[in-house]
């Protein structure tokens, strides 16, 4: 028996039959109550104006971070991206290992959550603005340089070895071949870590560098749910603006959509790109000056408690628990994600309206940073595995679903002709959508939920420190009693689970498009 | 299928202008017009693809429902061969057959379809009468050949069953060989009570049908017998001059 596309989209789901065996168990009476007054509270946020100035002006602090990580890692992974790119190394020097080299390296920036470099930071420079910026322009900025030499390395070469051949030098042909090419691949990636970059931020805030992320923090944390609300719909409002401006953008400059990055095309609207990029470089600068971002301090580090020799400890800690439940949480969280998105939206596929309440839902996943969703579990279920997976996967259900919803309604598609056909034959909805657009989505879905699972491996830090489990409530201890060899075992450890779990995942998305 | 007064508008002018007409039950038609006429538009309304402005439908006597069971009921008696095919590649031809009968099954019944294959004695009969072996059945619809393909999809509209065949340009951007084959075989299939509705850019390829309809300008302007078909009616329907040509039909 060999499972069919639209099925293997389901398949994850089968998740949900331990899941329904497992969570009675997990639950505890104390929290209905608080978890009935933070739900009610949703409909009746706080209107207080002093409270609204504070929430804003947290927001404020939140996006300009947001942005100048962002902007700091865009010109990191390009930089980065096109020294780590063979076809540069080999087209200017005829050799490739410095470029292989590059990537190995960076490997490392990337592997270490930007949560993980904030708190690292933290301890090494001190609480400052510059801090929270830094730790997303890390990690990210080796993102995007693995994307920019991965996309470089896929063009075509035909275009540069002609003007090779035509006697052009190397750099004005590989500007020339490949340049074009390569933007609306790094513009439609760049968008999108835009919005990672302000979830990030938030993020970041839950873990007290400040905006909008350590209110909600704060408020939860006091049972003040309408201050929460009116925190949570601030930063959706944000949150969708700017998705649908990025979408909004990526369609007029004639990007590729999120789940089909390399698909070919040069872009449009040359010159509203460039004046765009002008009008970005003063608005970063009033950002900077305005959140007192100091790069320079980065520099001035804090003395740190003395390095002592004790391995042994680092040695002694229950390793294989540890690694097993993180990866038990990394595949459970991947699992709900990834599966549920596809079941919620053939369960819904005959209500045109039940679209629009699955989209505020995963609206509401994205929003929420997952240690807030953890610790709202936690009101009503024992600390866990299974809570800090059903925290990663509702968030990360979010990201999927949308990207699933956009494709499934996009008229563009191959799936929406034989959707329409099967419709017209009669066929229900649910059946039309499963078997006409699921069949073509499949392999392409399923390989971005792979990619997903890698990063949701890197986010189980996030989750592991409010408690849950895993190598992140570990590197939460051994951060707080400065134990710097546990540091740097458990952060070894984090790099080598996240770069395997990276390769694994790279070979499945290989395996699942080019069939 | 009775249209009457059927109206869809376009931009400048009407793509269907007051056309009315009724299809018998086991009766061959072709479409006839230039690019532009309106034929695309009128198999699309025929397969409820589009809605007309004015004018209305009837389907043995009933309006099209709007939803519901009744409204699949009536899907399900349209089958259309699409130019395109709209075979689903990532399927095995055994499951894009029983695709057809979608309409009829329970939604459980749909996912197991993706499981197991189900009713391979009925598929395995509709593909022998289009000569087709029934070791295809297992094949992934990515690994047929053009001519299979067209087959697998005509195969799929009999696993339908449908009362009424639509099929818009069929022949186009095929060989002559191929064009007629496949036309031979979808006339083969039109029998009573089952009728035909097939638009054709092509005049000579008039021998197996019943009747003629013309479009003009989103008009229709012949119905009648294709030996009732002058010549002249013909060069009048493909005069240049009444065409818009960057307008399709």
């Amino acid at each position: 028996m060999r499972l069919s596309a639209p099925l293997l989209v389901l398949l994850p789901s089968l998740v949900l039959f331990p899941m329904a065996v497992l969570l009675p168990a997990l639950l505890h009476g104390g929290g209905f109550d608080l978890l009935g007054q933070f739900l009610l509270a949703a409909l009746q946020p706080s209107l207080d104006p002093q409270v609204l100035v504070s929430l804003v002006k947290g927001l404020a602090v939140t996006m300009g971070m947001a942005l100048l990580g962002w902007a700091t890692s865009l010109l990191l992974g390009v930089l980065l991206g096109i020294c780590s790119a063979r076809v540069v190394w080999s087209t200017i020097w005829g050799v490739t290992w410095p470029a292989l080299l590059i990537r190995r390296l960076l490997a490392v920036p990337r592997s270490i959550h930007e949560l993980i470099w904030g708190l690292l930071l933290l301890q090494v420079v001190g609480l400052q603005p510059a801090v929270a910026v830094a730790a997303i322009a890390l990690p990210y900025g080796a993102l995007v340089a693995r994307v920019v030499s991965d996309l470089l390395d896929a063009l075509p070469r035909a275009p540069l070895e002609a003007l090779r051949a035509g006697g052009a030098p190397a750099g004005p042909s590989l500007v020339t071949a490949l340049g074009p090419a390569l933007l609306p691949g790094l513009l439609s990636y760049g968008g999108y870590r835009l919005e990672c970059a302000l979830r990030s931020a938030t993020l970041l805030g839950v873990f007290g560098l400040g905006g909008l992320g350590t209110e909600l923090r704060l408020t939860l944390q006091s049972l003040q749910f309408q201050e929460l609300w009116s925190g949570l719909w601030l930063l959706l409002a944000v949150m969708l603006l700017l998705e649908a401006v990025v979408g909004l953008l990526r369609r007029r400059w004639g990007m590729p959509s999120r789940l089909q990055l390399s698909s070919p095309g040069v872009g449009r609207h040359g010159r509203e790109l460039v004046l765009a990029a002008l009008l970005l470089l003063p608005v970063l600068v009033a950002v900077g000056r305005g959140l007192g971002v100091e790069p320079l301090h980065l520099l001035h580090w804090q003395p740190l408690p003395p390095f002592t020799d004790r391995w042994s400890e680092a040695l002694a800690l229950p390793w294989l628990e540890l690694v097993g439940s993180t990866l038990g949480l990394t595949l459970l969280a991947a699992a709900l994600a990834v599966g549920l998105a596809p079941l919620l939206l053939l369960l819904v596929a005959p209500w045109p309206w039940g679209r629009r309440v699955l989209q505020l839902i995963w609206a509401l996943g994205r929003l929420l940073p997952p240690p807030l969703t953890a610790l709202l579990l936690l009101f009503v279920l024992q600390p866990g595995v299974i809570t800090a997976a059903l925290a990663l996967g509702f968030h990360n259900l979010g990201i999927l679903g949308r990207l699933l919803l956009e494709s499934a309604e996009s008229t563009a598609a191959a799936g929406q002709a034989r959707e329409e056909a099967l419709a017209l034959s009669g066929a229900g909805a649910r059946l039309s959508l499963l078997y006409g657009r699921f069949s073509s989505l499949a392999r392409t879905y399923l390989a971005y939920g792979a990619y997903r699972t890698d990063v949701i491996l890197r986010e189980t830090v996030v989750v592991g420190m409010v408690g849950a489990s895993g190598l992140g409530s570990q590197l939460q201890e051994a951060l707080s009693a400065f134990a710097w060899h546990q540091v740097l075992a458990l952060l070894a450890a984090y790099a080598t689970l996240t770069l395997l779990g990276e390769d694994l995942s790279d070979r499945l998305r290989r395996r699942l498009l080019n069939r | 299928m009775a249209f009457q007064q059927v109206q869809v508008a376009g931009r400048g002018r009407p793509r269907l202008d007051r056309v009315t007409f009724q299809l018998r039950a086991g009766e061959r038609v072709a479409l006839l017009g230039p690019s532009g006429s309106g034929k695309s538009t009128l198999i699309a309304v025929a397969s409820g693809l589009i809605s007309p402005k004015a004018g209305a439908i009837f389907w043995s006597g009933d309006p099209p429902a709007r939803s519901g069971r009744r409204r699949r009921r009536q899907q399900a008696a349209i089958g259309t061969l699409w130019q395109d095919l709209r075979l689903i590649e990532e399927l095995t031809v055994q499951q894009n057959l029983n695709a057809a009968r979608l309409a009829r099954w329970s939604w459980p019944r749909g996912l197991l379809n993706l499981l197991l294959p189900l009713e391979t004695e009925a598929c395995a009969a509709v593909l022998q009468r289009l000569d087709l072996d029934r070791a295809l059945l297992d094949l992934p619809v990515s690994q047929l050949s053009g001519g299979q393909r067209q087959r697998v999809a005509i195969a799929r509209l009999l696993r339908q069953e449908p009362l009424l065949l639509l099929a818009d340009e069929p022949l186009a951007s095929l060989d002559p060989r191929l064009a007629q084959e496949l036309l031979r075989l979808l006339l083969a299939q039109a029998e009573a009570p089952r009728a035909l509705l097939l638009s054709l850019h092509r005049p000579d390829l008039l021998e197996g049908f019943d009747r003629v309809i013309a479009l003009r300008s989103g008009q229709l302007v012949f119905d009648g017998a294709p030996g009732d078909l002058a010549a002249a009616d013909l060069a009048e329907l493909y005069d240049a001059d009444q065409v818009d040509p960057l307008r399709r039909g």
